[in-house]
């Protein structure tokens, strides 16, 4: 890997001569570091699922927030440098609600998700009268999860400002090994339950920790309840009927 | 954050609002502050004046006429100004209202037509695209509670159509196959449209003249800003033809009879 | 052209002032009308100002999309310029979300883009008329600020003061006792809901000097209504843009033009 090192690293708006942005790549290196996250599409709804790790047993685990509402019909999910995703979650709630002031109905999912990617490739350095921008690309990657009128729909992003529909991704730390089962047991067919367990049961794979209430989080997007973070309660008979 | 994407600036420079941000957004102005914005004033209104336009349809194009006076309040103060402007090859603009304003437009137009013309990209301005393009000005103008004083009448015929329509200093629009500013609206526009209304595809080019004159005639009888000395445009598949100036013969011995204006004592 | 108004009484010692007035009156009178599964929106083509007759045929109902249409009544130079914007702010929210915006979201934009110049306003009566996304006929009717509301009924304009009552009567069964046993319709047909529509014009030109010369009408189907015998209205023409959507229609009649 040191060996594709070279000046072209230094400047984050500078192509390589093989037509490659470094610091891009290397951000979306950074994804693989992350926890794993999971999402899952269904007709009925989708499910997003995280591990929390808790490193120290000292540490409060409900305070490991990984998974956050955008507006009713919208939900989101992270991996990487999670304090990246503040910046843009809350341009996404802002595109989301003034959505809805000016139209009086709710933004679809891949308008949202396009409003989020704008911010992506904004980094480098902003001139004299211009709002100071990131001065590196967002080391964040996001499952973007909601309901609008062409249905359920799963969103994945990544600090390139890509975004492309899925049925079920998986990103973060064990991604590929959760992909690859999610590639194998992912149906249309699926019901929200079934997509729940498939959830808990491919980070259960992926988890180094034993996996329990503490350790993982979930959260739905329904038609009926829209964006909802499962409860403690709800998430144990969830991971006992597993 | 700035959450208006039209605020960003780089690497997009957005031009249109694509999450519908308005009207909160709207892009920052970062130029200088003049100064003496205090005392910048506005027009309140026309000084030196030119009064009706008159404009029809006719069988083949579009005819136009107006006086050659501008006047200063009721003194005439200018006799040989032309009122009639012609806009590159199929266009004739005409004003009434404020002289000094309608120079500023034709020097407006001027240049737009020069910058089109070193385009050289096969496109050129015609009447329908000009009288958008003044509309445009003069509402912006009123919309900044400084008006250019003026009402035009915008004639014209290109592609094998006629093209009539007018536009004034508060950006009011609308075309007819007769119009008519200032006076003329009152005095000549019913004249024209007892002429005109039904026949503009039978109308030969005499007699849309002759209609042109009578109306004429009649403002110079009862418009006292007026002059008996005007020019008549006519707009066709030929091209653009302003006349030279003329008159109409008119008489005033039945004045002598008017108590109070002939030689009456009491 | 009446362009000034007097700020102070010329007779109170003071100075006089004249300032421009940015504003004019423009006359003519708009309607819509919305059935279970239909929407009819119309107006009249007189433009004047004063005792004036600027032209007789200056629209003042436009297409939007094939489900909107929208009624601008007031002074015309800031309908049309209206208008124009609102037709900018569809194509871009075309662009945006890849979809034709609803009518309901039309509303809505239309009242953002009006309170928007709270402070000088678009001296514009607003009605938009339509299919909602559920299918139903609706009308929407705005004031110049963009207060606005759902109805199944608006007159504005010059005539209002005419249509409006009338059309209480008759559309809303204002002051009408049903029989018992027979209670009031709640939606009326297209063929009866048109006749109101022609009936209002003609009655407002017979009364309201500022309304004349031409009507123009438009109506919208919900999709897959069948014609209620629109075919058979005088000088009925189609304008629908796409397929297998809502039908758009305009009627064009003549109307006194004394």
């Amino acid at each position: 890997m040191f060996l594709t090192r070279s000046e072209y690293d230094r400047g984050v708006n500078t192509f390589s001569p093989e037509g490659r942005l470094f610091q891009v790549e290397y951000a979306i290196e950074a994804i693989k570091l992350g926890s794993t996250t999971v999402g899952v599409r269904t007709d009925e709804g989708v499910v997003l699922g995280v591990e929390k790790r808790v490193q120290s047993p000292l540490i409060e685990s409900s305070s490991i927030e990984k998974i956050m509402e955008i507006d009713n019909h919208l939900g989101c999910a992270m991996s990487g440098l999670t304090a990246d995703a503040r910046t843009m979650i809350d341009h996404a709630r802002v595109t989301a609600q003034n959505h809805s002031f000016t139209y009086d109905e709710k933004i679809k999912v891949e308008s949202v998700t396009q409003a989020v990617c704008d911010l992506a490739l904004r980094f480098g350095e902003s001139v004299h009268d211009e709002d100071a921008m990131m001065s590196r690309p967002f080391g964040v990657a996001l499952l973007i999860a909601g309901i609008d009128e062409l249905g359920p729909q799963l969103y994945h992003t990544d600090p390139s400002g890509t975004f492309v529909r899925y049925q079920a991704k998986a990103i973060g730390s064990g991604s590929e090994a959760a992909q690859a089962e999610l590639q194998d047991k992912w149906h249309s067919k699926m019901t929200l339950k079934e997509a729940q367990t498939l959830t808990l049961r491919i980070l259960k794979q992926v988890m180094e920790e034993k996996l329990d209430r503490h350790n993982v989080q979930l959260a739905q997007v329904t038609k009926e309840k829209g964006f909802e973070i499962l409860d403690e309660t709800s998430l144990k008979t969830i991971i006992d009927e597993m | 954050m700035d959450h208006f994407p039209m605020q960003w600036g780089r690497p997009r420079n957005d031009t249109f609002d694509a999450y519908g941000t308005y009207p909160v957004a709207q892009r920052t102005y970062n130029g200088g502050v003049d100064a003496f914005s205090a005392g910048v004033q506005h027009t309140q209104q026309p000084i030196v004046t030119g009064t009706s336009v008159l404009a029809i349809k006719y069988k083949d194009g579009v005819m136009m006429a107006a006086d050659n006076l501008a006047s200063y309040g009721s003194l005439a103060r200018f006799k040989d100004i032309q009122r009639l402007h012609p806009v590159g090859t199929n266009t004739v603009i005409g004003a009434g209202g404020d002289m000094s304003d309608f120079q500023y437009i034709q020097a407006l137009l001027d240049e737009l037509m020069i910058g089109e013309f070193t385009e050289q990209d096969g496109h050129s301005l015609g009447p329908s695209e000009i009288h958008e393009y003044l509309s445009h000005v003069m509402y912006a103008r009123r919309s900044k509670m400084d008006p250019l004083w003026n009402a035009l009448i915008v004639g014209g015929f290109k592609d094998g159509k006629r093209f009539l329509s007018y536009v004034d200093l508060l950006g009011t629009t609308y075309s007819a196959s007769t119009l008519a500013t200032g006076y003329g609206s009152y005095i000549a526009q019913p004249l024209l449209r007892k002429a005109v209304e039904g026949n503009e595809d039978t109308l030969t080019e005499d007699e849309a003249v002759k209609i042109l004159e009578q109306s004429m005639k009649v403002l110079f009888y009862r418009d006292a800003r007026s002059l008996n000395k005007y020019q008549i445009a006519k707009i066709s598949a030929d091209g653009v033809a302003i006349s030279e100036s003329r008159s109409v013969e008119t008489n005033w011995s039945f004045a002598e009879g008017i108590r109070g204006y002939g030689a009456q004592t009491q | 052209m009446p362009d000034m108004i007097a700020l102070s009484h010329p007779a109170s010692g003071h100075p006089q002032q004249r300032q421009f007035n940015p504003y004019s009156e423009n006359g003519g009178t708009i309607l819509a009308i919305s059935g279970a599964d239909f929407s009819v929106i119309a107006g009249d083509t007189r433009q004047s100002e004063g005792y004036s007759i600027q032209t007789r045929y200056a629209p003042k109902v436009f297409r939007l999309t094939d489900k909107a249409v929208l009624a601008v009544n007031g002074f015309a130079a800031d309908g049309n310029m209206f208008v124009k914007q609102v037709r900018q702010r569809l194509e871009w929210y075309r662009h945006a979300h890849a979809k034709d915006m609803p009518l309901r979201a039309i509303a809505r934009l239309i009242q953002t883009m009006l309170y928007a110049r709270r402070f000088f306003p678009y001296y514009v009566y607003n009605i938009l008329g339509g299919i909602e996304e559920d299918g139903s006929g609706a009308v929407y009717s705005f004031d110049p600020v963009g207060s606005y509301e759902r109805e199944s009924c608006r007159a504005a304009g010059a005539a209002q003061s005419l249509v409006q009552p009338f059309l209480d009567n008759q559309i809303y069964f204002k002051n009408q006792v049903p029989q018992p046993g027979h209670p009031h319709p709640k939606h009326l047909p297209l063929t009866t809901v048109i006749q109101l529509v022609i009936d209002s014009f003609t009655s407002a030109t017979e009364r309201h000097i500022e309304v004349g010369d031409g009507l123009e009408m438009f109506v919208v189907l919900a999709k897959g209504s069948p014609l209620y015998g629109l075919e058979n209205i005088d000088g009925v023409q189609e304008m629908t843009a796409t397929n297998d959507g809502e039908r758009l229609f305009v009627v064009r009649r003549n109307l006194k033009r004394d």
